[in-house]
């Protein structure tokens, strides 16, 4: 830095020594900037002019109407899947809903799945076992060299399709039913007294942080360690059950059942979304398991050898020395990936899942003809929902971050 | 004194090299392992025969209609009788030709980049780069070298995949050098103007820009244009394309030494000797894992054009699969087929990407 | 000089025999026997490769081996997970390149052993660990992160870091040779303290004032044997091997 400026002093000073006539202003460094900057915005304020004037004058010619008007009128047409109740009459804005909720569901399937998948393959690339080694490469491998739009077709197309119909299930205990229509699994209807499940689950869930900063207290003044994950575990489990066998289980299974053609009751997971989920999970797996490999690589066998020889077991090295160094440079990573995912799950217009793109800018713009109000909404719910994720993943980033190297 | 009589080296106990042991360290080193390892075999035991069965020993292999399969295994009959369509979609095949050329030239030309004496290697790859495209237009649509015109909705398949990417990464190029300059600007408003623009098309899905594309663009031109639909949802790709590549680009220039601009300073070269005669060559060749990483990415997202109905290789696929005189569900055939070609060219950039670098990290080294 | 040497006539504290070890097929320790008595200070030098950093990460069981035998302390190595965790937290070891741990603090670093695998309460292993801490001079830098430390200080640091973990033997590996000279001396000075209190420490090192300083016996060592073993005086100026006087030539002449 020092150097540069030493050097481009010598330079300014020789140039003013050079005949002795001042520089001409256009060699001002600063004006130059001046100059670029001001012929950019004269070029981008071109631009931005010629493109609305056009788009003004292209809406006129061919009557689209502008503005958001829209949103409160009646879109008449009626969705495959929503979470909230809609009927056809329902207003643009509330498909808008919809399709906000079905990207958000499929978006948070795809990153559990995702994880879990990326995960328990990096993992796997470190096992002593050869097999197993082979087998995560070979994921890896596979499925991060195969476009994803393929994958969504395949699980569409080539597989779900092919199941039996609906006579024909595949059944998992005459509970839980796979066919061409969908996966049926039953759904829990809770009566009178079920709040107390809910209420005990939600007690062991703030029990396990008073849990954990109990057994810390209690290791620093003791010395005592606790076996925190098993108990957090029992408790989460534990509870909600002890509380529905205390009240009687108030709850009654609603079966899915087969009437005429199709099964009816429990919940129903329609083929669009288990295509899409299963593809998402599936691919962007494939580059979390690259990302948790690259972080556990990046630590140098000697933390490891340090801890051993001061006598930690390998489930402790584990989780004070490796999980917390790979945790650095795997959350960087993830979070990118996760924001792909969010991005991909815009795939769902290829097989027809109902999420934000394809009800919004797949139907509604392809109805109203506003392209640039439609494209523009979902554009920014995008922007939103990566924000939110880069957020998330950066306060993360901050408890596992190191003040230095 | 005494001379040093190194006891002479004995071969490892048997127990503990060969392939049994072997087996015993990397199989079975457990009991938790060992089931993993049984159960992993057993799952290939279950599968793969019978997957080897449907796709060589009881599959089809001779014939030209869905009528030739008659076995149980697969049918590529079918992949046999649309490997024409999947390739060079509708392309009149009197003028398949031309493709065939383009073909030709584009391995030519990452020939010549690697091959070409040294002195006039950068200046005539990167000319014969930039041509490549235009020269692609010209002998593909045919109007302007007195050809039959091919329009371009005849334009498809898997070379279509292969065209688009190649084109919008080449026209990239130029383009994500500037935003990347743009973005380590010193001046704030090239600065804010690149990082908007950089974060704009990395952050929007796709499938959005290819809307953009295909139905806001239009509105964008002065009224009685009409742009071809291939051409803006190329612009498109250009855009896309080069949001990621400044990325890469910025990293490049991160990793090139300070000294090397104190050195192309202190030697007097202007601003844009320096960056582009000392700075561009390195950038580009330490960058080129994640270009070749970054390209692999448009390549595979080339398919999402079948969305605005660009006839690309999955398009022609899905017309394949549900053409009438094919209805015997070659679904998985057919899957298989494109996810084959696909994958053997990403894996294959991806293999070459990892060899660069390990190079590269080599060179650093020594 | 000789007030620092120790008493003989003390038990083995480490007891090695016909020890023989491969990687693959490369014989890399061959035959090595060696007794240490407690409170011994043996340096162990030899070419690069010859398998000094070998023979004693085997004592702290970081690499396995196929033959022969090994107790330390009165337990015999054997493969059993527990029977290795009771010798490792016996043995502590200083390596090359220090390997502190770059996400924790200083303090934290020294507390971590005592604190996981002694079960200490949290304030009496943070007093151990700032005692030893200010035995190798760096108390100010306790809540600092390995990151923001010169190598010397890292590598007092890791030795507070074994020392805490309160080990009847101490191993060093080269613990001078990722550092710049004038930090060398500032280790060494920790070194020769705690040789002077009695730690039983078995060091491979090429500091031969060191070794003339406090060892009680020099073990020179080339491909994968002990070729010769001596009291440093009689080791350094009368070399009974044509091997250990060509090495000694070679390290003494640079
Ligand atoms: N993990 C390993 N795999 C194979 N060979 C190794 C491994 N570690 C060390 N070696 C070889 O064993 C020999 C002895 O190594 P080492 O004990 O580190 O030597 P020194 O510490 O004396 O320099 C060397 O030839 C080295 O190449
Ligand atoms: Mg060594």
């Amino acid at each position: 830095m020092l150097k540069q400026k030493t050097l481009e002093q010598t330079k300014a000073a020789a140039r003013r020594n050079k005949g002795g006539r001042s520089a001409a202003f256009y060699n001002n460094p600063e004006i130059r900037a001046l100059g670029y900057q001001l012929l950019l915005v004269l070029g981008l304020g071109y631009f931005f002019y010629s493109v609305i004037s056009n788009v003004l004058a292209n809406m006129e010619a061919t009557g689209i109407k502008t503005g958001f008007g829209f949103l409160t009128a009646s879109a008449g047409y009626d969705v495959l899947m929503s979470l909230i109740p809609f009927e056809a009459t329902d207003t643009y804005g509330r498909i808008f809903i919809v399709g906000f909720l079905n990207t958000i569901l499929v978006s948070v399937i795809g990153i559990f799945f995702a994880t879990v998948l990326g995960f328990i393959f990096g993992v796997a690339h470190f096992s002593h076992n050869w097999l197993i080694r082979k087998v995560a490469v070979l994921y890896v491998e596979i499925f991060r060299n195969i476009p994803l739009l393929l994958q969504v077709f395949f699980w569409y197309f080539a597989v779900l399709a092919t199941l039996p119909s609906a006579r024909q299930s595949l059944s998992l205990g005459e509970a839980i039913f796979l066919n061409v229509r969908g996966l049926y699994v039953p759904k829990m209807v809770g009566s009178d007294l079920f709040w107390v499940a809910e209420v005990a689950l939600a007690v062991a869930i703030a029990g396990i942080f008073v849990l954990r900063r109990w057994a810390k207290r209690r290791q620093a003044l003791t010395g005592q360690i606790f076996p925190v994950f098993y108990t957090s575990i029992a408790m989460v489990i534990g509870l909600p059950v002890a509380a529905l066998l205390l009240t009687g289980l108030p709850f009654t299974v609603e079966y899915p059942e087969l009437r005429g053609f199709n099964y009816f009751g429990g919940i129903t997971i329609i083929p669009e979304l288990m295509a899409l989920a299963i593809a998402l999970s599936v691919y962007t797996g494939s580059f979390i398991a690259e990302a948790v490999r690259a972080g556990v690589q990046s630590i140098p066998q000697g933390q490891t050898e340090a801890a051993r020889s001061l006598g930690l077991s390998e489930k402790r090295i584990m989780s004070l020395i490796i999980v917390p160094q790979a945790m650095r440079v795997i959350v960087p990573l993830l979070n990118s990936e996760y924001q792909s995912l969010v991005k991909n799950s815009t795939l769902a217009a290829a097989i027809g899942y109902p999420d934000l793109f394809n009800v919004f800018v797949g139907t509604a713009l392809n109805q109203t003809g506003q392209a640039i109000e439609t494209i523009f909404m979902t554009i920014v719910v995008y922007f939103i929902v990566n924000m939110v994720i880069s957020f998330l993943m950066n306060r993360l980033n901050n408890a596992v971050a190191l003040v230095s190297r | 004194m005494r001379e040093f009589q190194p006891v002479p080296a004995r071969p490892a106990p048997v127990k503990t090299v060969g392939p049994v042991a072997w087996a015993r360290a990397n199989l079975f080193s457990s009991i938790p392992n060992s089931m993993m390892t049984l159960f992993v075999m057993a799952l290939f035991v279950y599968f793969i025969p019978p997957i080897v069965d449907w796709a060589f020993l009881s599959a089809n292999w001779t014939g030209t209609t869905e009528d030739a399969c008659v076995r149980d295994g697969a049918c590529w009959v079918f992949v046999k009788a649309w490997s024409y369509q999947f390739f060079y979609g509708t392309y009149p095949e009197e003028e398949v030709w031309r493709i065939n050329l383009m073909l030709g030239l584009l391995v030519l030309v990452i020939a010549a980049s690697f091959t070409l004496p040294k002195h006039i290697r950068l200046k005539a790859s990167v000319a014969a780069w930039l041509l490549l495209p235009l020269v692609g237009i010209a002998v593909l649509d045919g109007r302007l070298l007195g050809l039959n015109q091919v329009t371009t909705d005849l334009w498809g398949g898997f070379t279509l995949n292969v065209f688009m990417a190649a084109a919008s990464i080449i026209v990239a190029f130029p383009f994500s050098f500037l935003w990347a300059l743009g973005r380590r600007s010193e001046m704030p408003f090239i600065r804010s103007v690149s990082i908007i623009f950089i974060e704009f098309f990395r952050g929007v899905p796709v499938l959005s820009l290819f809307f953009m594309g295909s139905v806001m663009l239009p509105l964008f031109f002065a009224e009685g244009t009409n742009v071809d639909k291939l051409i803006r949802v190329w612009i498109v790709l250009i855009f896309f394309m080069s949001g990621y590549m400044a990325e890469v680009f910025r990293g490049g220039f991160q990793a090139v030494p300070s000294g090397q601009y104190e050195a192309a300073d202190s030697i007097g070269l202007s601003y844009w000797q320096k960056i582009l005669l000392i700075i561009l060559p390195q950038v580009i060749k330490v960058s080129m894992p994640n270009i070749l990483a970054t390209f692999v990415m448009l390549f595979k997202n080339t398919t999402f054009l079948l969305i605005i109905g660009i006839p690309e290789v999955v398009q022609t696929l899905q017309t394949a699969l549900s053409n009438s005189y094919w209805l015997g569900g070659h679904a998985l055939e057919g899957y298989l087929f494109v996810f084959l070609v696909f994958w053997s060219s990403c894996f294959s950039m991806s293999l070459l990407a990892r060899r660069i670098e390990r190079q590269m990290n080599t060179d650093k080294r020594g | 000089m000789s007030a620092v040497k120790s008493s003989s006539g003390a038990e083995d504290i480490i007891v090695i025999e016909n020890l023989n070890k491969w990687y693959g097929n490369f014989h890399v320790l061959r035959d090595i026997n060696l007794r240490v008595k407690k409170g011994e200070r043996i340096v162990i030098c030899g070419p690069s490769g010859s398998g000094k950093s070998t023979t004693i990460r085997c004592i702290n069981r970081l690499e396995e081996f196929q033959e022969g035998s090994l107790v330390v302390d009165g337990v015999e190595m054997i493969n059993d997970v527990k029977n290795i965790e009771t010798i490792r937290k016996d043995v502590g070891m200083v390596f090359q390149h220090f390997n502190l741990f770059p996400h924790l603090t200083i303090l934290e670093n020294l507390t971590l052993g005592p604190i996981w695998v002694q079960k200490k309460p949290k304030a009496e292993a943070e007093a151990t660990a700032m005692q030893y801490l200010e035995r190798v001079k760096i108390p100010d830098q306790a809540d600092k992160y390995p990151g923001q430390l010169s190598g010397g200080q890292q590598q007092r640091v890791a030795i507070a870091r074994s020392l805490c973990m309160n080990p009847n033997i101490m191993l060093f590996d080269e613990p001078t040779s990722a550092l710049d000279p004038e930090m060398i001396k500032e280790v060494l000075d920790v070194m020769v303290e705690l040789a002077q209190e009695g730690m039983t420490m078995l060091c491979v090192t090429h500091e031969m004032g060191f070794a003339k300083k406090v060892a009680d016996r020099v073990i020179f060592m080339d491909a994968g044997q002990i070729v010769e073993e001596n009291e440093p005086n009689e080791f350094f100026n009368n070399p009974q091997n044509e091997r250990t006087k060509l090495f000694l030539s070679q390290i003494l002449n640079h």
